[in-house]
C-alpha cells in the first residue's frame, strides 16, 4: 500500500502540472478579453471644463435616452489612449491631435483605436494675457516684446524668472520647448488643474495684475474676460517634433472623437449616438459655462442645455431607439 | 532647590549631558551644510550623468517596449494578462452582481450582515451608510469602490493568511519574510502605483493589485502572531493524539487563532479602504475618482459629498470587521440555529431585489436625492471670506519664510554636502550603519536623476514633520495630564484614523486653495492623531512610583514634565517622531495632486504623460526618502525599546 502512494504521489503531481501548463499554453490571454457590462459606457474625462460640458450632455443622453449607465473616468490625456488599447475605456470624446499615439495604437500599429471623426469643435491652445497687459505694454503680444517685458511677470513661485502659469501637468504642453527656441526668461508653474488656473488667472484678473498662461480656445472664460493671444510665428506640420525646442505656435485644429476598436466595431445605439453627435464651440461654451461659472451639477447642466437646444441633439438619438 | 538636584539623578543621570553632546553635534552638522550652501550657493544639484548610465530613458524604453508588447509578448500573455484579466473582470463581475441585487437587496444583505456580525448598533450604522450613499447620489460610486474593496481584500487574504500560516509555523520564514514586510510597509502608497500601471494595465487590474500590495502585510504579520499565539498544550494533545500537521492546523491551530486573524482582516480592510481611494489616479473609478475629480474642479463642496460617502464606508467596514474578531455580542441562536437565520438573511435580500424589480425601481430614483455641495460650497465661500486673507498670509508667509529658504538650502548647496550630512546625522543619531544606509540612499536619489525634486519633498517633509512634532507632542502632553481632555479626544482620534488621505486634502485645499501649503497641512492634520496618541500613552505610561517619587520631592508640575514623564517615555516619544514622519511623507507626496509639486508631482506627470521613467524613478526616490527618513527616526527607538 505504501509503494502505492510511493510512485503515485510524484506521477500525480507530474499529470497535475502537465495539465496545468497545457491550460495555460492553450489560453493566451490578451487584455480585451476582460470582462465587459454591456450596459455600460466607458467615457474618458479629460481634465479641462470644455471636454467635460460634451461628457455630461453624452452622459445624459445615453441614461435619459437610451437607458445605459454611463461611467466618467477622470484621467489624462494619453493615459486616456492606453486604457482604449488595453479595453479600460471605450471613447475619447474631444483628442487634441496626438498624432503618435494614432501611430502607436490606430489601424497602422496595435489596432486597437480607431479614428471616429471630428466632433466639431476647433480647439487652438495658445499663450494668452489679459487685454489690459497690452495696453500697458503695446508690443507686449509679439514674441520681442514678452522676451523684453519678462520680468513684469515675475512671482514668488518663478522667483528671478517670469511666471508661465499652466494648469494640469498632464495636458498636451510644447511651452517648455517655445521658451528654449525664443530665448525667453519665463518658468512654467503648474496651477495643478485647470480649474486653480483659472481661478488664479480671474483672481489676478480682478486686482489687474500681471498673468500670461496657457490657455486654450474654445472656453467659457473668454466670455467673461477680455483676453488676448502672444503671436508666435504659424503652426507648420512637424515644427513641434522635438518637444525641447519649437519654434512655433500651437496649432488650430479639428478636435476628434476617438474609439475603442471593439466599441466601433460592435456598433449598437450607444456607439450610433456617439458617432453621430456634432456640436459648435458655442454649444460646448453654453455647457461649459454653466458648469464652471454658475456652478450647476453635471445632471443639470446637462439637461438644461438638453431642454433649451432640442433641434440640435435630436438628430444624434439612432432610430427607433428612442427611450427604452 | 536642592531637592531638585536630588530628583534629576534618579530620573537620568547621564542624560542631560547624552542630549547636549548629540544635539551640539547634530546643530554641528546643520551648520556646516548651511556654510556650504552661504559658501556655493547655486552651484549644487546632483550633476547629470552621461546619457547611457540615466536611468529614466532606460526606464522609458522599457516601457515602450511593454506598451507595444503587452498584448503579443508571452510574459504578458501567460504571465502578467493572466492576473489584470483575471482581477478586472472579478470587479466588473462583483459589481454586476451588485447591480443585480438591486439596491434594496444590497441594503438588506449588508444590514442583516452588519446586524448578525456585530449587532443593532452598528446595523443602524450600515443603514445610515447605504442611504448617505443614496441620498448624496453616489450609489453606483460606491458599489464600484466596494467591488473594487472586495476584490483586492479577498486577494490580499488570499496571499497573506497562507504566508501568515507558514510563517507562524517556521521561525526562518518568519525571520527572512518580515524585513520585506517592513519594506512595503515604509513604502509610501504613491509609490505603488507607476509600476502597477506598467504590468497590469490602467484601471481596476491595477488598482486592484496595488490595494492588494499595500494592504496585505498586516495579514501576515497578525496571522503569524495568532499561529504563535495558540496554547502550546493545545498542539501537543493534537499531535499526540496523532494529528498530522495539516489537521492540527486546521482543526486546532486555525480555530484558536481566528479572533486575532480577524483583527488582521480589519486592519486589511481598513488599508484597502485608503488605497482603492488613492488608486482613482491609476484609472480606478468609484468614490476615490468622485473624489479625484471634484479636486480637479475644486469644488470643495462635491469633494465633500464623496468624502463623507468614504468616510461612512470606512467606518462601517470597522466596525463589522472589529466586532467579528471580538466575542459574539449579538445574543442568537447557537450553532444549529445559525443556518436557519442565515438562510432568512439569504431570503430577504432575494425579496427585497424581487420587490425592487417588481417595483421598476433597480436603481435608487434619481428624486431621493439631496446634493449637499451647494451649501457646503456657500458656506466654504463664507469661511473664505472671513478667514481667507489670514489663510493666504499665512500660507504666503510659510511660502516665503520657511519652505523656500529651506528648500533652497538643500537644492543649492553643494550635493555631496547634503550627502554628507545625511550621513553625518545619521552617524550622530544612530551608529556607523544607519550613516551608510543614510548616505547612500541620497546618492541613490542622486543618480536617478530626481535630485532637485527629492529635496523639494523632503524640504516640505521636514517642516510638516516639525509642525507634526511639536504640536502632537504638545496636545499629547496636554491629553495626558488632563483625562477629560483626553475622553474627548480618543473618538475624534479615532475616526481620524479611520479616513483615508486623500480625504486630508479636501478640507486643506478650502482652507489654503492650492499649492504647497495646503499639502502641507493635510500632510500635518494627517500624521497628528499617532503621534498624540503615542505621547499620551507614553506619559501615561511612566511609573506611578517615579512619579510619586518626584511629586514627594516638592517637583512642579513643568519640572515634574522635563525631568521625569518625558525622559522616562523617550521610547514612545522617538516612535511617535517616526510615525508622525513617514505619515507626512506619505501625505506630502500625494499632496502633487493640489499642486504640491515635487516628487508625487514627478509620479502624476510622469503617469499623465506617459513617462514611466520620471515617474517611476520619483517613486523610487520617495521609497529613498523614506528609508532615509525611517532609519534616522527609528533605530534609537528600536534600540532603547
Amino acid at each position: 500500500m505504501s509503494t502505492a502512494t510511493g510512485i503515485g504521489r510524484p506521477l500525480r503531481t507530474a499529470a497535475l502540472v502537465l495539465a496545468l501548463l497545457l491550460t495555460v499554453a492553450s489560453c493566451a490571454v490578451r487584455t480585451t478579453s476582460m470582462l465587459r457590462d454591456p450596459n455600460t459606457v466607458r467615457i474618458a474625462l479629460n481634465g479641462w471644463v470644455g471636454y467635460e460640458a460634451s461628457a455630461v450632455v453624452i452622459e445624459y443622453l445615453l441614461e435619459e435616452e437610451l437607458g445605459y449607465q454611463v461611467t466618467l473616468v477622470q484621467i489624462d490625456e494619453q493615459p486616456s489612449w492606453q486604457a482604449l488599447d488595453q479595453g479600460a475605456l471605450d471613447v475619447i470624446l474631444e483628442n487634441w491631435g496626438h498624432e503618435d499615439l494614432m501611430e502607436l495604437y490606430g489601424p497602422g500599429g496595435n489596432g486597437t483605436v480607431v479614428d471616429g471623426g471630428p466632433n466639431g469643435n476647433i480647439g487652438q491652445i495658445g499663450w494668452y494675457m489679459p487685454a489690459y497687459m497690452a495696453e500697458r505694454y503695446p508690443d507686449i503680444t509679439t514674441v520681442d516684446g514678452l522676451r523684453e517685458h519678462a520680468e513684469v511677470f515675475r512671482t514668488p513661485e518663478s522667483g528671478d524668472r517670469g511666471e508661465f502659469l499652466s494648469g494640469a501637468p498632464g495636458f498636451l504642453t510644447q511651452d517648455q520647448g517655445m521658451i528654449n527656441h525664443f530665448d525667453l526668461d519665463f518658468t512654467i508653474v503648474y496651477a495643478g488643474s485647470e480649474a486653480a488656473e483659472v481661478t488664479e488667472v480671474r483672481n489676478r484678473y480682478a486686482k489687474g495684475e500681471p498673468v500670461l498662461f496657457y490657455f486654450n480656445e474654445p472656453h467659457w472664460l473668454f466670455t467673461e474676460l477680455d483676453l488676448v493671444r502672444v503671436e508666435f510665428p504659424e503652426a507648420t506640420p512637424g515644427c513641434a517634433a522635438d518637444l525641447s525646442d519649437v519654434g512655433c505656435d500651437y496649432p488650430r485644429q479639428e478636435l476628434n472623437k476617438i474609439y475603442r476598436a471593439g466599441f466601433a466595431e460592435e456598433g449598437g445605439p450607444a456607439f450610433e449616438l456617439i458617432d453621430a453627435w456634432q456640436w459648435t464651440n458655442e454649444d460646448q461654451n453654453a455647457v461649459a459655462r454653466l458648469l464652471a461659472y454658475e456652478g450647476l451639477d453635471r445632471e443639470e447642466a446637462a439637461a438644461r442645455w438638453i431642454e433649451e437646444n432640442p433641434e440640435v441633439w435630436r438628430p444624434w438619438i439612432p432610430e427607433g431607439s428612442g427611450r427604452r | 532647590m536642592s531637592t531638585i538636584d536630588t530628583v534629576s539623578p534618579t530620573g537620568s543621570g547621564s542624560l542631560p549631558a547624552w542630549v547636549t553632546s548629540r544635539w551640539v553635534q547634530a546643530a554641528l552638522v546643520v551648520a556646516v551644510l548651511l556654510a556650504g550652501f552661504a559658501l556655493v550657493k547655486g552651484q549644487g544639484s546632483f550633476p547629470e550623468l552621461p546619457e547611457a548610465l540615466q536611468v529614466a530613458p532606460f526606464l522609458d524604453r522599457v516601457y515602450e517596449w511593454v506598451v507595444t508588447h503587452r498584448n503579443t509578448s508571452p510574459l504578458f500573455l501567460y504571465g502578467f494578462n493572466y492576473l489584470s484579466v483575471g482581477l478586472g473582470s472579478a470587479v466588473i463581475l462583483i459589481n454586476l452582481v451588485l447591480t443585480w441585487l438591486t439596491w434594496p437587496g444590497v441594503v438588506v444583505a449588508g444590514v442583516f450582515t452588519a446586524w448578525r456580525v456585530a449587532g443593532p448598533r452598528v446595523a443602524a450604522f450600515a443603514l445610515l451608510t447605504f442611504a448617505t450613499f443614496g441620498l448624496l447620489g453616489l450609489w453606483t460610486e460606491a458599489m464600484t469602490t466596494l467591488a473594487l474593496l472586495i476584490t483586492s481584500v479577498l486577494l490580499a487574504l488570499l496571499v497573506g493568511i497562507p504566508l501568515g500560516v507558514v510563517a507562524g509555523r517556521s521561525d526562518r520564514f518568519d525571520r527572512a519574510i518580515r524585513p520585506v514586510l517592513n519594506f512595503l510597509q515604509i513604502m509610501p502608497a504613491f509609490a505603488y502605483l507607476m509600476p502597477m500601471l506598467l504590468l497590469f494595465g490602467i484601471g481596476n487590474p491595477a488598482a486592484a493589485v496595488a490595494t492588494t500590495v499595500y494592504a496585505f502585510p498586516p495579514a501576515v504579520r497578525i496571522t503569524s502572531l495568532a499561529i504563535r499565539g495558540v496554547d502550546p498544550g493545545a498542539v501537543e494533545a493534537a499531535v499526540s493524539l496523532g494529528s498530522t500537521r495539516w489537521q492540527t492546523l486546521t482543526k486546532v491551530q486555525l480555530p484558536l487563532a481566528r479572533r486575532t486573524i480577524m483583527l488582521g482582516v480589519n486592519q486589511v480592510i481598513m488599508l484597502a479602504v485608503s488605497m482603492v481611494v488613492i488608486a482613482s489616479v491609476i484609472g480606478a473609478g468609484g468614490l476615490g475618482d468622485a473624489i479625484y475629480q471634484a479636486l480637479n474642479k475644486v469644488n470643495v463642496g462635491r469633494a465633500f459629498e464623496a468624502g463623507l460617502a468614504i468616510v461612512f464606508l470606512a467606518i462601517a467596514l470597522d466596525r463589522v470587521t472589529a466586532a467579528a474578531g471580538r466575542e459574539r455580542n449579538v445574543p442568537g441562536p447557537d450553532r444549529t440555529g445559525r443556518l436557519p437565520v442565515a438562510a432568512a438573511g439569504v431570503a430577504a435580500t432575494a425579496a427585497a431585489a424581487v420587490l425592487a424589480r417588481l417595483l421598476g425601481v433597480p436603481d435608487w430614483p434619481r428624486e431621493w436625492t439631496v446634493s449637499i455641495a451647494g451649501p457646503v460650497n456657500a458656506l466654504n465661500a463664507a469661511v473664505q471670506d472671513l478667514v481667507g486673507g489670514l489663510t493666504s498670509a499665512l500660507g504666503t508667509l510659510t511660502l516665503d519664510w520657511v519652505l523656500d529658504p529651506l528648500r533652497a538650502v538643500l537644492t543649492d548647496s553643494p550635493w555631496w554636502l547634503v550627502v554628507l550630512a545625511a550621513a553625518a546625522l545619521g552617524a550622530v543619531l544612530e551608529g556607523w550603519r544607519t550613516a551608510v544606509v543614510a548616505g547612500l540612499s541620497l546618492l541613490v536619489i542622486g543618480v536617478l536623476g530626481v535630485w532637485d525634486l527629492s529635496m523639494d519633498t523632503l524640504s516640505q517633509v521636514l517642516v510638516a514633520a516639525l509642525l507634526t512634532t511639536v504640536v502632537g507632542i504638545a496636545v499629547g502632553i496636554a491629553a495626558a495630564r488632563s483625562t477629560v481632555l483626553s475622553r474627548v479626544l480618543r473618538p475624534v482620534l479615532d475616526a481620524m484614523q479611520t479616513l483615508p488621505p486623500f480625504v486630508y486634502l479636501i478640507p486643506a485645499v478650502a482652507l489654503f486653495g492650492t499649492g504647497r501649503v495646503p499639502a502641507l497641512a493635510a500632510a500635518v492634520i494627517f500624521a497628528l492623531p499617532p503621534v498624540i496618541r503615542l505621547v499620551e500613552n507614553g506619559i501615561r505610561g511612566v511609573s506611578p512610583a517615579a512619579v510619586e517619587a518626584a511629586v514627594s520631592q516638592g517637583s512642579t508640575r513643568f519640572q515634574l514634565l522635563t525631568k521625569v514623564q518625558l525622559p522616562l517615555a523617550r521610547a514612545s516619544l522617538r516612535l511617535a517622531v517616526n510615525q508622525g514622519i513617514m505619515m507626512v511623507l506619505a501625505m506630502v507626496v500625494i499632496g502633487a495632486l493640489v499642486g504640491a509639486g515635487a516628487l508625487g508631482y514627478g509620479v502624476v506627470f510622469g503617469l499623465g504623460q506617459n513617462l514611466l521613467g520620471l515617474g517611476l524613478t520619483s517613486g523610487l526616490a520617495i521609497v529613498c526618502l523614506g528609508v532615509l527618513l525611517d532609519r534616522l527616526t527609528q533605530g534609537a527607538a528600536r534600540r532603547e525599546g
